[in-house]
């Protein structure tokens, strides 16, 4: 990769190369991507049903340690993704509970960490999107007959567009994190390198070019996920 | 023989008793409607009655079987259906709301689309069929609610206040389709302040007045 000058006179040529890079098809930029992508798709695919599912029965249902529970879930959105990271690193090494397991720098330990980061946000929004819901239309489903399962169903597709705000919030929180995902992936180039952790090294580097093209690839993802949030945002309230 | 019957039945909130009733014994097949003044407990009644709410005391027979409110049984929940005063529609689509019941009673698809349709034509609500239910009226929301209910054929109709807030179009149209339900052999209750809705034929009265229901011997309007 070409070397590119740390004088700042020249970020105007690091930029070009930026834009050469992403426009040529790079092929360790783009599996960057990739990795970035897939680590945030797999972790998100874990976390909605199960972050959706602890809302719903927290919005839903009265049972002991309820509160307790809202409370903590509530704190653990303010948690830091790098003592997520500390935790998991500490679970996951040889010393650890899970060392047995091997998942230390790897993907699979990438996207346990960015489950667990995503989940508080997931509980969170839909818990409160659940609650925000008329009274009615429960009791309609209710009325109507219908089982608990379809009563549950009924009320996640009446606030579809306030739980779509939680899944966008919980994805950009997990794409541009990377406290967790430097720890417990170790930024190995092509296997748990994405674009965070890259954009972090190459800069450190002074190989602005990768650094500036993965930014925008970063900045583009963060954009069109905050678009989708504001339009669904803009639905759920009509 | 009566179809539905709930005796000493109580219900407070907070330090306010609401009702207390002995006996309300509801005919099969005979339309009921209740009048009483704001506040008296007509809609608790009828949300208790749907199950919506539990009563403080009280115990229920429907036909000759008996059942409380802990929990209120699902089969009890298959011949009662409540209305809203202000239907709830779903974010769905007309057509789909009136499917709903017939979905949760697992309803196969050509019976449940056969079953829409006559409900649709009923309610005349085909000219509806390609609007949102949250961009309806308030007398439309009112007829497709009613369509969902109809299209049920349930043993026992629960309305609150099916005709307030209506303009004049929908209101005679709603009680339109309310003349409909009580000519049918459902058994109906509907709490009501509207003499039209009150003075439709065949209609019994009830009142509840001092926290009691009592047959009402004259119309009376709120």
């Amino acid at each position: 990769m070409r070397r590119i000058s740390k004088r700042p006179l020249e970020l105007l040529d690091a930029t070009q190369a930026a834009l050469h890079l992403l426009l040529s098809g790079d092929a360790d930029l783009w599996r960057i991507v990739g990795v970035s992508l897939s680590v945030t798709l797999r972790a998100m695919l874990i976390a909605m049903p199960l972050g959706i599912s602890v809302g719903y029965l927290l919005a839903s249902a009265r049972f002991p340690g309820r509160r307790p529970l809202i409370v903590v879930t509530q704190g653990l959105l303010a948690s830091p993704t790098v003592v997520v990271g500390l935790i998991l690193y500490l679970l996951l090494s040889r010393q650890g509970v899970f060392g047995q397991l091997h998942l230390l720098f790897t993907q699979t330990a990438m996207v346990i960490g960015q489950v667990l980061i995503a989940l508080p946000a997931l509980i969170a929004f839909s818990l409160s999107a659940i609650q925000g819901a008329d009274p009615r239309a429960r009791e309609t489903a209710v009325a109507l007959g219908a089982s608990v399962p379809r009563i549950a169903w009924t009320m996640l597709v009446e606030v579809r567009f306030a739980l779509m705000v939680a899944v966008c919030n919980a994805f950009g929180r997990v794409i541009s994190e990377i406290g967790c995902s430097l720890m417990v992936g170790g930024n190995i180039a092509g296997v748990t390198r994405n674009m965070p952790t890259a954009i972090a090294l190459e800069t450190s580097k002074g190989d602005f070019a990768q650094g500036i093209a993965l930014g925008i690839v970063l900045l583009v993802v963060a954009l069109s996920i905050n678009s989708a949030f504001a339009f669904f945002q803009g639905e759920s309230r009509r | 023989m009566s179809l539905l019957t709930v005796t000493a039945l109580s219900k407070s909130f907070g330090e306010r008793r609401l009702l207390s009733i002995d006996t309300l014994a509801l005919d099969s097949g005979q339309s009921y409607v209740l009048t009483g003044e704001n506040g008296s407990g007509k809609s608790t009644l009828l949300r208790i009655l749907a199950g919506l709410e539990a009563p403080d005391r009280g115990c229920g027979r429907y036909g000759e079987r008996p059942f409380d409110w802990h929990p209120y049984p699902g089969w009890l929940r298959r011949q009662i259906i409540y209305v809203h005063q202000h239907p709830y529609l779903f974010h769905t689509s007309v057509a789909e709301n009136i499917a709903y019941g017939l979905r949760a009673r697992g309803v196969d698809r050509g019976e449940r689309e056969r079953l829409v349709a006559a409900a649709i034509a009923w309610a005349r609500l085909a000219h509806l069929l390609g609007t949102p239910p949250q961009k309806l009226s308030g007398g439309e929301r009112q007829r497709v609610a009613l369509a969902r209910a109809w299209v049920l054929a349930p043993q026992v109709l629960l309305l609150d206040e099916p005709t307030a807030n209506l303009d004049a179009e929908s209101r005679l149209q709603t009680i339109d389709l309310l003349r409909g339900f009580v000519a049918a052999q459902t058994t109906a209750v509907i709490a009501c302040h509207d003499r039209d809705v009150i003075e439709l034929p065949d209609m019994q009265r009830l009142q509840v007045v001092d926290r009691q229901i009592r047959l009402a011997p004259e119309p009376r309007c709120g």
